[in-house]
């Protein structure tokens, strides 16, 4: 293959696609869902996949680029939101935003919490804008090398995903796996896409089987409903740092001027952000150890050095895009809410692969445009509602919690106008709290339910060639490719039990020394 | 508030391992035993996968290794039980007799309620929480009914 030959690297392809992005509608969903991102972001407790989730009924009445506008928006803009609740109560919004605390709360309590607010939505949108480059030159290079694939290739892709989140989301690697089989099997339920055998229909609610939105809505909302009333009637006591005015210019020639923080944060905002399953929080702390690190300043870092921010800002923004980067070539989400984008996706008929780009090139376009002009317009909308936006977390949980259980409610029942999809929410809910408690993460399970029927129909198709050649071991688990993927859902399993084995030294050596 | 044991003990632990286990049997009892295997291929490797991950995770259970997962202490599962009572209610019985904006209503009422710290003596913190359900259904139906057009089982009132 010639690299030359790729569309997207040589002809610059996406620039064409910016028509759609400029439409008055198009223009009003990304502000809406900026806005409604960064206010999301701002409240303890609700975390982007779960807001994501949420909107993703409101998409299903739009067409599939406005739909997809929505969420993209909504997902970049939440990752920049949880920053202002950390700086301003020293809460994160986002497990991405924990390092952003450190430094930006110290800053906002002796009086500089604008200051931190405008540095943060500063380093965002450097962040930010260079993942989605990334985003828009990467796509198209790994969509033409995985058009090459066959049903064996996309069979151990599906896997892939799910051992990745399972092993790399969750603290238990068995847990994380065995989660990421019960979402394997919930995809089962219903009637067999081939021969319309029914399958695993227990309850006349399961008779359709179990849709993607009430999954999603299920597994990442109804547990943290739970999780906010789970301190029972405690009053809800929020100290807000007052935030003084401070000149934009200067927060804009401060961040510049600490562009090594910057540059730091941004590449390894994008690594993180290209290997499936690592996520923000591993961005934003890596990001946040290497500028302390390579500071002249490390000893200020944890008192309020902006370096901190930035550090932390850039990487959590800019591994955005590049977390995009499997989910739309090979159906591997980068992170749980990339997950949650991918059922985004596949209710709107669109189904992310190698051949993305060429039977839905438009969508997928002006939605990775969309992406870009979300970056600007979390700058201008953050910079502005920032310390308004700090009073949004004063909602008390009580309300907070009736209100998601409601939307769920709804949400779950406009896809398809159908009571089961909300009895299959709630009963995935309730499941899927009670599993946390025990160390499961949604997550894995989640992408089980997405890759599920992904998995069946490639591993079904390949049965059937492999039947008329050399056998199932010789088509499924022989060539470079296969044993490759073999290799990485291994090599994934292998790191995770490692990295469990570790752990488990070093908290036995604390406690000795303890 | 009682501080919360950092892992469960062995017996919490080993009840997921357990019906996961079961239900990882119960996929394999119906996915190998069937006249026509074809639509069961693939549920047959999901079975085998979730029986040994949940032996393994049960395994780990009685020995006491698994080191993730605070489990339910049972004052906190008072806290909770009654927002979990409310919800199965409120799904199973307020939405298909008194309708979807009746039965929310109803639910977001008495949850809001049941939780919020302020008292439940005062006539004032009533007529607020009255008001703030009213305000919050009122945007959920212009949303749901006006605006995406969703047609909801109707019931009482609406």
């Amino acid at each position: 293959m010639r690299i030359g030959a790729i569309s997207g690297w040589k002809n610059v392809e996406f620039l064409q696609h910016f028509g759609p992005v400029f439409t008055l509608t198009s223009m009003a969903i990304l502000c809406g869902g900026t806005v409604g991102g960064l206010l999301l972001g701002a409240t303890p407790g609700l975390s982007p996949t779960m807001a994501v989730a949420l909107l993703i009924p409101f998409t299903f009445h739009m067409t599939p680029i406005h739909g997809l506008m929505l969420l993209g928006a909504a997902y970049t803009a939440t990752v920049a939101g949880g920053a202002i609740s950390a700086i301003l109560l020293k809460i994160p919004g986002a497990p991405a935003n924990i390092a952003t605390a450190l430094d930006g709360n110290a800053m906002a309590k002796r009086g500089e919490g604008a200051k931190a607010l405008q540095i943060c939505f500063i380093s965002s949108f450097i962040g930010g804008v260079i993942g989605i480059f990334v985003l828009i030159f990467l796509t198209p290079v790994l969509a033409q090398f995985a058009l090459g694939f066959g049903p064996s290739h996309m069979f151990w892709i599906a896997i892939l995903g799910v051992t990745i989140i399972g092993s790399l989301d969750s603290k238990s690697v068995v847990k994380g796996l065995l989660a990421g089989a019960v979402g394997l099997w919930i995809a089962m339920i219903g009637y067999d896409s081939i021969q319309g055998v029914e399958r695993f229909i227990f309850s006349e609610h399961l008779e359709g089987g179990v849709h993607i939105i009430a999954a999603l809505i299920g597994l990442f909302a109804i547990p943290q409903v739970i999780e906010m009333l789970e301190g029972g009637r405690i009053r809800h006591d929020v100290e807000v740092v007052k935030v003084q005015p401070h000149s934009i210019f200067k927060a804009v020639s401060e961040t510049i001027s600490k562009f090594r923080a910057a540059t730091i944060g941004s590449l390894i905002g994008v690594v993180v952000g290209l290997i499936p399953g690592a996520g923000g929080q591993i961005a934003g702390l890596v990001a946040y150890d290497q500028a302390r690190r390579f500071s002249p300043n490390k000893e200020r870092f944890g008192t309020g050095e902006s370096e901190g921010v930035i550090a932390a800002e850039t990487a959590n923004n800019a591994m955005v895009g590049p977390s995009l980067v499997p989910l739309l070539t090979l159906s591997v989400p980068g992170s749980p809410t990339a997950a949650v984008l991918l059922g985004g996706l596949l209710i709107h008929g669109i189904f992310p692969g190698p051949n993305l780009f060429e039977q839905h090139g438009d969508v997928a376009w002006a939605f990775i445009n969309s992406l870009l002009i979300g970056q600007f317009l979390m700058l201008i909308f953050g910079l502005y509602i920032a310390g308004w936006a700090a009073h949004v977390v004063r909602i008390p949980p009580p309300i907070l919690a009736s209100g998601i259980l409601v939307l769920g409610i709804f949400g779950a029942y406009s896809v398809q106008s159908s009571y089961a999809d909300v009895v299959v929410m709630m009963v995935l809910g309730l499941g899927m709290y009670f599993l946390s408690k025990f160390g499961f993460s949604p997550a894995p399970l989640v992408l089980g339910v997405i890759l599920g029927p992904i998995a069946e129909s490639n591993y079904v198709q390949g049965r059937i060639i492999a039947e008329a050649g050399d056998g199932l071991l010789a088509y499924f688990c022989t060539g470079g490719l296969n044993l490759f993927l073999i290799a990485l859902v291994l090599a994934s399993v292998a790191y995770s039990v490692l990295t469990e084995i570790r752990m488990r030294r070093f908290e036995s050596n604390q406690g000795a020394i303890a | 508030m009682s501080e919360q044991p950092e892992v469960a003990g062995r017996f919490q632990q080993s009840l997921p391992a357990a019906a996961l286990l079961a239900l990882g049997l119960w996929v394999g009892y119906t996915s190998f035993n069937t006249e026509d295997p074809q639509p069961y291929l693939f549920p047959q490797l999901i079975s085998v996968a979730l029986v040994l991950l949940s032996g393994m995770a049960l395994f780990r259970a009685f020995k006491g290794t698994n080191r993730t997962g605070a489990g339910v202490p049972l004052d906190q599962l008072g806290r909770i039980a009654p927002a979990i009572g409310l919800m199965l209610v409120c799904v199973f019985v307020m939405l298909p007799e008194l309708g979807f904006y009746s039965g929310s209503a109803l639910g977001f009422f008495i949850l809001f309620s049941l939780y919020d710290p302020a008292s439940h003596k005062s006539p004032a913190v009533w007529l607020k929480r009255l008001v703030i359900t009213a305000g919050f259904m009122t945007l959920i139906y212009v949303v749901f009914a006006l605006g995406l057009q969703v047609q909801t089982p109707r019931g009482l009132f609406i």
